[in-house]
């Protein structure tokens, strides 16, 4: 069980993994708290060549009860058993507009940052496009622990996309270790994400009005497999209450999204970090 | 130029931090946030667990120094606890609402050197030590359940023997099965638990079938731990 002390890297997981343990973890009416702030650096948007640097609100919240707030993501635990999480999960998809924005990036559950200063964008981009609201989505999460320090995790969201029907389901497996110290707290991951045709379509597709006014080719994806990724997090524990987060993923679309004429380039990095408080 | 403000502005932020928290906790901490996670599974496990004892341990990376002197203190804003540590590096660990929401450190008395802070599941003592040999097979049963919960390659493993754990040096901790005039167990130098880096108590094992588990084992002396081992 020892592991579970691992649990506190719930900070730099990603949205539906950055959760409670099953069981109440802590005593009743009590909450654990995150709030911090870093710096992200990502493409603009899955497939872009830039990238750009923004400020990234970090936030967790973690109720005795069993609801969490992870980032962009809230939710409940509804599981007794300590090997196994699931519960109900609300998401909000940031969307894109033309300058980019809606990427999410591993680990440290981020806000994404809508006021972060915009660089200023080179090449075709997204120009003529329209764009893609921000949007609720509604599902569920259920991961498995195969080991203490293994997890298997699955959430599955509706909602997104131009007309609230795309489809996101996210299998990925992770592994925590805290074998140096205490203090630092390291987890590795690696998933696909699966999307129906109506989400690729709002992200990767092009119409034929798109197309006249951006120049790209008309393009109508239909659903599949995204994109495969991996990824690294370390937790710094500074003190009971200061830790820096930090997070790196690798993501290369896959299908139909990664034929999209939006696609500059099919690998993206992104990396971030932020000093966090914890209360 | 924007990039550099929001990376001067993180960087600031870093180092500011660092130096606030730098002079908190001059020994080796844990967040007691942390370690109640990790505890209260015990707590609110709902199987059988009345012959388990679920402890918290400290134990040095380094094989060479003993738990020995070790205490930990918990300390947050309105809280300060003083646990002394038994010579297997545990502690009765306290599931307190108020440490936990001053969000309280958990601090080693030594400085230096590298610490792992850990559950540790064994055998309640019996204050007679008279242990029937079906009982710690009952325990050694009810620990496996209990630590299969969360980690599924023990569910192909199996209860196989108790190790009880003596102090360093003593000759013949005196474990025997009650046969008459039945000699002691075997003993040899080895860790409380598995994974410990100190490996000079005296261990005496009690492998499961021996004597067909029907003659109660007894214990001259105290043990300072019964460990369940699975194989």
């Amino acid at each position: 069980m020892k592991t579970l002390l691992a649990l506190s890297l719930a900070v730099a997981c990603g949205a539906a993994c950055a959760q409670t343990p099953a069981t109440n973890p802590m005593p009743d009416g009590s909450r654990d708290m995150y709030v911090g702030l870093g710096v992200v650096v990502a493409p603009d948007y899955p497939g872009a060549r830039e990238k750009r640097v923004n400020a990234l609100p970090l936030l967790q919240l973690e109720w005795s009860n069993g609801m969490f707030l992870s980032g962009m993501s809230a939710g409940m635990h509804l599981s007794r058993r300590p090997d196994l999480e699931f519960g109900p999960l609300l998401a909000l998809d940031p969307g894109r507009d033309q300058d980019g924005s809606g990427n999410k990036v591993g680990g440290a559950t981020p806000v994404q940052s809508f006021l972060a200063g915009r660089e200023a964008r080179v090449g075709q981009g997204l120009e003529g496009l329209r764009d893609v609201h921000a949007r609720l989505q509604l599902g569920a999460f259920a991961n498995l622990y195969l080991t203490p320090s293994l997890r298997l995790s699955n959430s599955f969201l509706y909602g997104a996309g131009h007309e609230r029907n795309g489809v996101v389901w996210n299998l990925g497996l992770q592994h925590i270790s805290d074998g140096l110290s205490p203090r630092h707290r390291f987890a590795v991951s690696a998933g696909i994400n699966l999307v129906n045709r109506n989400y690729n379509a709002s992200y990767f597709g092009v119409t034929a009005e798109e197309s006249v006014l951006s120049g790209y080719s008309a393009y109508a994806p239909n659903g599949g497999l995204r994109d495969i990724y991996v990824g690294a997090g370390w937790n710094w524990a500074l003190s009971p209450s200061w830790m820096i987060a930090s997070t790196a993923r690798v993501t290369r679309l896959r299908g139909d999204a990664r034929h999209s004429p939006l696609v500059e380039r099919p690998a993206n990095f992104s990396i971030s970090s932020g000093l966090v408080f914890r209360f | 130029m924007g990039m550099f403000r929001h990376l001067s502005a993180s960087f600031a932020l870093l180092i500011t931090a660092s130096t606030a928290v730098a002079a908190t906790h001059e020994g080796e901490w844990v967040s007691y946030r942390d370690a109640y996670r990790a505890m209260v599974m015990f707590e609110k496990y709902g199987k059988a667990k009345h012959l388990l004892q679920n402890q918290f341990q400290v134990m040095s990376k380094d094989g060479n120094v003993a738990p020995d002197g070790v205490q930990l203190h918990v300390q947050g804003k309105s809280t300060s606890l003083n646990w002394p540590l038994d010579p297997t590096g545990r502690t009765a660990f306290a599931l307190l609402k108020a440490p936990y929401d001053d969000n309280a450190a958990i601090v080693l008395n030594r400085k230096g050197g590298k610490y792992v802070f850990r559950p540790r599941i064994s055998i309640v003592l019996r204050p007679d030590g008279v242990y029937d040999a079906a009982e710690l097979r009952e325990a050694c049963e009810q620990a496996l359940a209990y630590q299969r919960l969360a980690d599924a390659p023990l569910r192909s493993k199996r209860c196989v023997a108790v190790r009880f754990v003596f102090p360093k040096g003593m000759p013949d901790p005196g474990v025997r099965l009650r046969k008459g005039e039945a000699p002691s167990l075997g003993v040899a130098d080895g860790p409380a638990f598995e994974g410990d880096s100190y490996h000079a108590f005296r261990v005496v094992s009690y492998r499961f079938g021996a004597g067909g588990d029907k003659a109660p084992v007894v214990t001259q002396n105290a043990p300072l731990a019964i460990v369940p081992v699975f194989e």
